[in-house]
């Protein structure tokens, strides 16, 4: 399972990524959880109190010598994704490997040959070994970039507001401007707080719900101690609906 | 003035943002809002409909593609790219959508 969280800013996409790695894992499958996002994002829903692990250092990642073809910028050839994997991932609970691009602290500029590294390393990691979810930025920038090409199924998370139904369109076209690596798109409703939201969101996005995840204050309580939703509150029904997300998607894992 | 509105996806700038406009266009000031995010809705908050906002947004990318030729001043700019908006509030749409840059 190669599966990616897009959607509009706020629409929910941690909470219910860091809950869904969280349940994969439990099942026993390895679950890589990854985080694209410059700003705080994945881990204090994942459970980890920590906003900042150590980037990929800068010599992942080799510039063009003079004369020579190709891109700019490539994957230093002495680094093993799977290997990048293991050394620069941290563990989260359940067992889950977290990994994250930088995060900004001062000037964005330093970080970015790390976040090339990043990039190339995801790209480049080897199929079957992992399952990888990740919790892409809020809005339509990085989506489908060269930061989303890893994935083969992306999963939009929208909201039943006007502004978050228009964001689900686009994520929708830019999903399918890349031929080389086709992708199956769904949507997961968030937020949900009347009977109709969920036709609303379908309708709107023209795309198959495939879960339907609740408004609950339990989730709002826990972004707001900074815990994960799933030690928060395990039994709460936005959590529970993504567990019943993570069954429906789960003859596709790897099993350890 | 000048004012930016920045913060976190989903933290309310864009709903602000277009109170604030709307307010100051209220109490008859001249006001332009430009929705720089990648991923522009500011439209849907100021009132002109997802329409009118998706067309800004083509309009925005016609430019890049060399459809439309790039307006020669600020004022040109405004007639030709933007749209008039509740209150009397002049919306253009500064970014477009497909952007490789990180973060």
């Amino acid at each position: 399972m190669r599966l990616a969280f897009v959607g509009k800013g706020g629409a929910g996409k941690s909470a219910i990524s860091g809950t869904f790695a969280r349940t994969l894992a439990r099942q026993g499958d390895k679950v890589l959880a990854i985080d694209s996002d410059p700003l705080p994002g994945l881990a204090y829903s994942l459970g980890l109190a920590i906003d900042h692990t150590p980037p990929i250092p800068d010599d992942a990642v080799i510039e063009r010598k003079e004369g020579e073809e190709g891109p700019r910028w490539r994957l230093n050839p002495d680094v093993d994704p799977f290997d990048a994997v293991e050394r620069w991932s941290v563990e989260a609970p359940d067992g889950v490997r977290f990994l994250q691009f930088g995060k900004i602290k001062g000037d964005p500029r330093d970080l970015w040959r790390s976040q090339m590294a990043f990039r190339f390393v995801i790209n480049k990691l080897p199929a079957g070994r992992w399952n990888v979810v990740g919790d892409l930025p809020g809005g339509t920038r990085q989506a489908f970039t060269g930061w989303g090409t890893w994935a083969n199924t992306v999963l939009i998370v929208v909201e039943p507001t006007a502004k978050s139904l228009l964001s689900g369109r686009r994520l929708a076209r830019m999903a399918d401007l890349d031929p080389e690596n086709p992708k199956r798109v769904m949507v997961v409703a968030s937020k949900v707080r009347e009977d109709g939201d969920v036709e609303m969101i379908a309708k709107g996005t023209g795309l198959e719900v495939i879960a339907s995840v609740p408004w609950d204050e339990d989730l709002a309580e826990a972004e707001r101690r900074q815990l994960a939703p799933i030690d928060f509150a395990p039994d709460c029904p936005a959590v529970r609906a993504v567990e019943s997300l993570v069954e429906r998607l789960s003859e596709e894992t790897v099993s350890t | 003035m000048k004012l930016a509105v920045v913060g976190k996806g989903g933290s309310g700038k864009t709903t602000t943002s277009s109170v604030i406009a709307r307010t100051l266009a209220r109490s008859g000031k001249a006001v332009v809002a430009l929705d720089c995010d990648s991923n522009p809705n500011l439209g849907i908050s100021l009132g002109v409909g997802d329409a009118e906002t998706e067309r800004l947004v083509s309009m925005r990318e016609s430019l890049d593609e060399g459809d439309e030729e790039h307006a020669p001043t600020w004022e040109t700019l405004l007639s030709r790219y933007g749209s008039d908006a509740p209150d009397g509030v002049r919306l253009a749409v500064v970014s477009r959508i497909e952007n490789p840059d990180p973060g």
